[in-house]
């Protein structure tokens, strides 16, 4: 993380690029990490209610913890990395802006709190469901928004 | 360094998402391990007296991941020592070589009970134990470096 202490990044090209194509391939990870919950849950409600609670009528069985908490686990550690290299970089490059501490924020907490969302909906009730959808496509877009305005940034002076 | 106040939130963050992966992974371990209820006691004595049989596959498909996971994981937060004025190099070198072993101890602790060398999970437990203990002992660090 020596890129934390670079004092001016116009004029290092190297560093300019790597952060333009880190921020491309986090963007199509964070797209691509949204299809990849839609395989495993459902790619609608119903499917994602199916997945958690199972459905009697079309002998569908309800995930198991086991493998709920694995996805849990390793989105956890995924978020982390994605979302510590993205907001890094987003508080060198627009760290003068106010929105920039709030939006840090949000897209961090909503990383962290999604996966625990759906540990809750797992447990208790399908109104949780709603609230780790909402939760979960909200980070990813806000994510990939913060990852697009790097890449304008760093291209288009 | 510029703008130090707003870099504290992806920190403070990333202290609670690896409390939270910490958490989720003993979860996982303990349910490997037949954790049906909330009756963890009984589950970590069984796990001390009998663990649950592994295959060598299995213990590979655990531990690769995990070697990655667990080796970048303290190398990401230990390497936020390096900003730390509250706490000595020294002493944050001393716990992230610790830790940074113990981890390693923790992930290969599975290997004697496969090949019948040992019959008893405590070693395991204990390593397991140890390294969530020198973890938050870390994360703390980095926390009252904040």
């Amino acid at each position: 993380m020596k890129f934390l202490v670079t004092k001016e990044l116009a004029h290092v090209a190297l560093l300019k690029n790597l952060m333009v194509t880190v921020c491309v391939a986090l963007f199509f990870y964070l797209g691509l990490d949204v299809v990849v919950h839609g395989y495993v849950l459902g790619f609608d409600v119903d499917g994602i209610l199916s997945s958690l609670y199972g459905n009697a009528e079309e002998y569908i069985e309800p995930i198991l913890i086991d493998s709920l908490l694995l996805q849990v686990h390793i989105d956890l550690f995924m978020s982390l990395f994605s979302l510590l290299i993205l907001s890094s970089i987003y508080i060198r490059l627009f760290a003068e802006l106010k929105s920039s501490k709030y939006l840090v924020h949000v897209v961090l907490f909503l990383g962290l709190l999604s996966p625990l969302l759906l540990m809750l909906a797992y447990f208790t009730s399908e109104v949780w469901v709603f609230v780790w959808l909402f939760s979960f496509i909200l980070g990813h877009l806000l994510a990939m928004y913060m990852s697009l305005t790097i890449v304008k940034k760093l291209l288009i002076k | 360094m510029k703008h130090l106040k707003l870099y504290h939130i992806p920190i403070a963050y990333m202290l609670l998402y690896v409390v939270a992966i910490l958490l989720t992974g003993v979860w996982l371990f303990l349910l490997s391990q037949g954790l049906a209820s909330s009756d963890i006691l009984s589950t970590l004595i069984h796990i001390a007296n009998a663990p649950e049989a592994k295959s060598l596959h299995n213990f590979i498909e655990v531990a690769t991941p995990h070697m990655f996971a667990i080796g970048t994981l303290i190398f990401v937060v230990a390497h936020f020592m390096l900003f730390s004025t509250k706490v000595s190099q020294k002493f944050s070198l001393r716990i992230s070589i610790t830790l940074f072993i113990v981890a390693l101890l923790n992930i290969v602790a599975y290997l004697p009970i496969i090949f019948g060398l040992v019959v008893s999970g405590w070693v395991k437990l204990l390593d397991l134990g140890v390294f969530v203990l020198l973890f938050l002992v870390l994360l703390g660090m980095v926390a009252f470096s904040l």
